[in-house]
């Protein structure tokens, strides 16, 4: 056990810290304020990820016949915590880079990795994800839109909720029910541009852009379009959610936006306070916990480690990090949601729904309990 | 990066653990009491050059940090977070341990000291050691589960060490280290001994651990034990203030949650000293308030971070008290 970064890793920061300085516009931090899935955003990573993606600095983990360097996943973790740093201006790329991608790759066909991977390895293609729907969130299981085998492919028809970037996607990776059983479900890659297809932005806490609906009435997609088995939806799930819990270092974001916060109340000559200063002061430890964690995770993957609740673990204690900052938040600087700092408020309703998204807080917890602790299934 | 032990790290760890497979019960005489102090771990450990780990060549600092965290899964107390992690870092001469780490009134009691031989003491400006007489120390009754005493006069600190300033800082940051590890080992051993009774204990029909909301909060025991623990390994292994600061803060401020949520899910048995819950739990519950406290880690990790605060602030050291 030991904690240093190796020469080789420090230099991959270096590199990716000063393509970032040199290569972001000075305005960024403009286009930022106007909303992590804005419009703007989108059009801003369609014209910075292909730059990226000509650095190598786009699918560096991924294997060199798909686009990538066959960089190792310390490199996917530096890389994600400096595009952090900076607020994330690959937008809407985690999607397709950390886990369409890499589930593309173990359940595509060669026709589908032919297609989709270069596309997102271009950084042009803009992805969105179908998975939840008004009464099947967590329990994916309960979902009621239905792919139809109709002879030639399949008809869709339902909706589905909480498909951030929606409005500006290229592509919507597509969970739907393919039997009448609870797991017969499965997964298709679907055109955005396919007829019947509709998106509907609605207002909500989060951000504009993340809560949009989209109704598929009578969607014909092609065979081609199912990814993997059908019915064996289930399974890519759990290999894509492991990738999606882990995806993003929250912590570098919180702790820019704890300075942020900081910068503010010193401003205003308001952090001398020790309870104040003390209160911060315990959101870094949190914030550092969820760090190590995370480098936990990586490690274990890495390592080939499977089946621990670490993942678990990293995501509830950076959970917890992130609702510590925004009550601190509520506390000190709540002018933040009234216009003075739109920083404040961009970290305040991105975060706003972290306990539910990808496997909600309870179900994390369930997993430790069962798989970390041995417990029995609970009721 | 590498979180797995190395093969000298897993050794240390195997060998640790081989002496405390004979101390996983407080003998019979002293299994009702409040705490026990075993003279035979101590013996053991010292035997097998344990408690030197920290100025033995070839080990650091996490190697240092498991022999701590991991004595502190038993039940048992034995005096190892001074002698292993933070003597080492203030003088190059050995320091007669036990050792009683004492900042704010001298005169109160203190952990460790009615089995010390060496006090060292924090004074806000300087760090003294202090041959303990044991004639001049007597032993206070507590629920914590560590040996408490006090000085019976105040000791004459003219004979004692002096460190000097540059001392202050590297004392309080090994201190911190100390504790993180020991609360980490405690709190595991708290949380694995409460699994284990959950699933034994049945209520309305089913064992508790059949229960979601004993599920939940378990988990999130879990969960702070483990981050205290890769916090604490990590202080230990890169020496930096910050990182002590962050450890001790996180173990400090979820004390409360993991003391509640063990006892809580041992009910009545749990207050009992029948039950063994206590001899971990209140040997963290003692350590919330070591190196300042929770709100003194905090505060020492706002200033590290975003520098100190103005002229106006409070003075924490009139706070804390002088020792």
């Amino acid at each position: 056990m030991e904690f240093a970064w190796s020469q080789s890793h420090l230099d991959y920061r270096k590199r990716v810290s000063g393509f970032l300085e040199k290569e972001l516009p000075a305005d960024w931090f403009e286009t930022l304020q106007k909303g992590i899935a804005t419009k703007e955003q989108a059009e801003f990573s369609r014209d910075f990820c292909p730059k990226l993606a000509d650095a190598g600095l786009l699918t560096p983990q991924w294997p060199k016949e798909y686009g990538g360097e066959d960089g190792e996943a310390w490199e996917q973790f530096i890389l994600a915590e400096e595009v952090w740093r900076w607020g994330e201006p690959r937008g809407p790329q985690y999607m397709g880079v950390n886990w369409i991608g890499p589930t593309l790759m173990r359940f595509g066909t060669e026709e589908q990795k032919d297609i989709h991977l270069k596309g997102i390895a271009s950084g042009k293609l803009v992805w969105s994800q179908g998975f939840s729907e008004p009464q099947a969130g967590t329990d994916l299981g309960a979902m009621q839109t239905k792919a139809e085998w109709n002879g030639q492919g399949y008809t869709v028809n339902g909706m589905k909720l909480w498909t951030s970037y929606s409005e500006w996607a290229d592509w919507i990776f597509l969970l739907a029910r393919t039997g009448p059983e609870r797991k017969q479900i499965s997964v298709f890659l679907v055109d955005m541009k396919t007829p019947g297809i509709q998106v509907v932005p609605f207002p909500g806490l989060p951000e504009y852009g993340h809560l949009n609906e989209v109704y598929f009435d009578n969607v014909h997609i092609p065979a081609s379009a199912l990814l993997g088995e059908e019915h064996k939806g289930w399974d890519i799930m759990a290999f894509t959610l492991n990738f999606e819990r882990v995806g993003l270092p929250r912590y570098i974001w919180g702790l820019r936006t704890l300075d942020i916060a900081v910068e503010q109340l010193k401003a205003e000559g308001r952090f001398d306070d020790p309870i104040c200063r003390a209160a911060a002061g315990r959101i870094v430890a949190r914030f550092e916990a969820a760090t190590v964690l995370t480098y936990a995770v990586v490690d274990e993957r890495i390592n080939d480690i499977q089946g621990t609740v670490t993942p678990n673990v990293q995501r509830i204690t950076a959970a917890q990090a992130c609702l510590d900052l925004m009550s601190f938040m509520m506390d000190y600087v709540p002018d933040c949601l009234t216009g003075g700092n739109n920083f404040l408020e961009l970290f305040y309703r991105g975060q706003v729904a972290s306990t539910i998204a990808a496997g909600a807080y309870e179900i994390q917890l369930d997993a430790i309990a069962q798989r970390g602790l041995g417990m029995p299934r609970g009721r | 990066m590498q979180f797995q032990l190395d093969e000298n790290q897993a050794a240390v760890l195997a060998g640790v653990q081989a002496i405390l497979q004979h101390h996983q019960d407080v003998p019979g005489a002293h299994r009702r009491g409040w705490s026990y102090y075993s003279m035979e771990l101590d013996e053991a450990l010292s035997r097998n050059g344990y408690l030197d780990i920290g100025r033995t060549e070839g080990m650091g600092g996490v190697e240092s940090a498991l022999v701590v965290l991991e004595a502190a899964k038993a039940p048992v107390s034995v005096e190892i977070g001074a002698s292993v992690l933070v003597a080492p870092h203030l003088s190059a001469t050995e320091i007669p341990r036990p050792i009683c780490l004492i900042s704010g009134d001298l005169m109160k009691a203190q952990r460790y000291l009615p089995v010390a031989r060496t006090a060292i003491i924090d004074t806000g400006d300087d760090v003294l050691v202090l041959p303990v007489d044991p004639a001049n120390v007597e032993a206070v009754e507590s629920i914590f589960a560590y040996p408490f005493g006090r000085f019976k006069t105040r000791p004459d600190l003219a004979g004692a060490q002096r460190l000097g300033k540059a001392a202050v800082a590297p004392l309080r940051q090994w201190a911190r280290v100390a504790l993180a590890c020991e609360v980490a080992g405690a709190m595991r051993a708290a949380i694995d001994f409460t699994v284990d009774y959950t699933k034994q204990r049945k209520m309305f029909g089913s064992t508790l651990a059949a229960y979601q909301a004993v599920h939940h909060r378990l988990a999130e025991c879990h969960l702070i034990a483990e981050g205290v623990r890769a916090l604490a390994l990590k202080a230990a292994w890169s020496g930096d203030e910050s990182e002590a600061a962050w450890a001790a803060t996180y173990a400090q401020m979820n004390i409360q949650k993991v003391l509640f949520d063990t006892h809580q899910f041992n009910g009545g048995m749990g207050v009992t000293n029948e039950h063994k819950l206590h001899f971990w739990t209140y040997r963290f519950r003692a350590l919330q308030a070591e190196v300042g406290g929770q709100s003194g880690a905090a505060l020492d990790t706002a200033d590290l971070r975003w520098g100190p605060p103005g002229a106006g602030a409070i003075d924490r050291a009139a706070v804390r008290g002088a020792a």
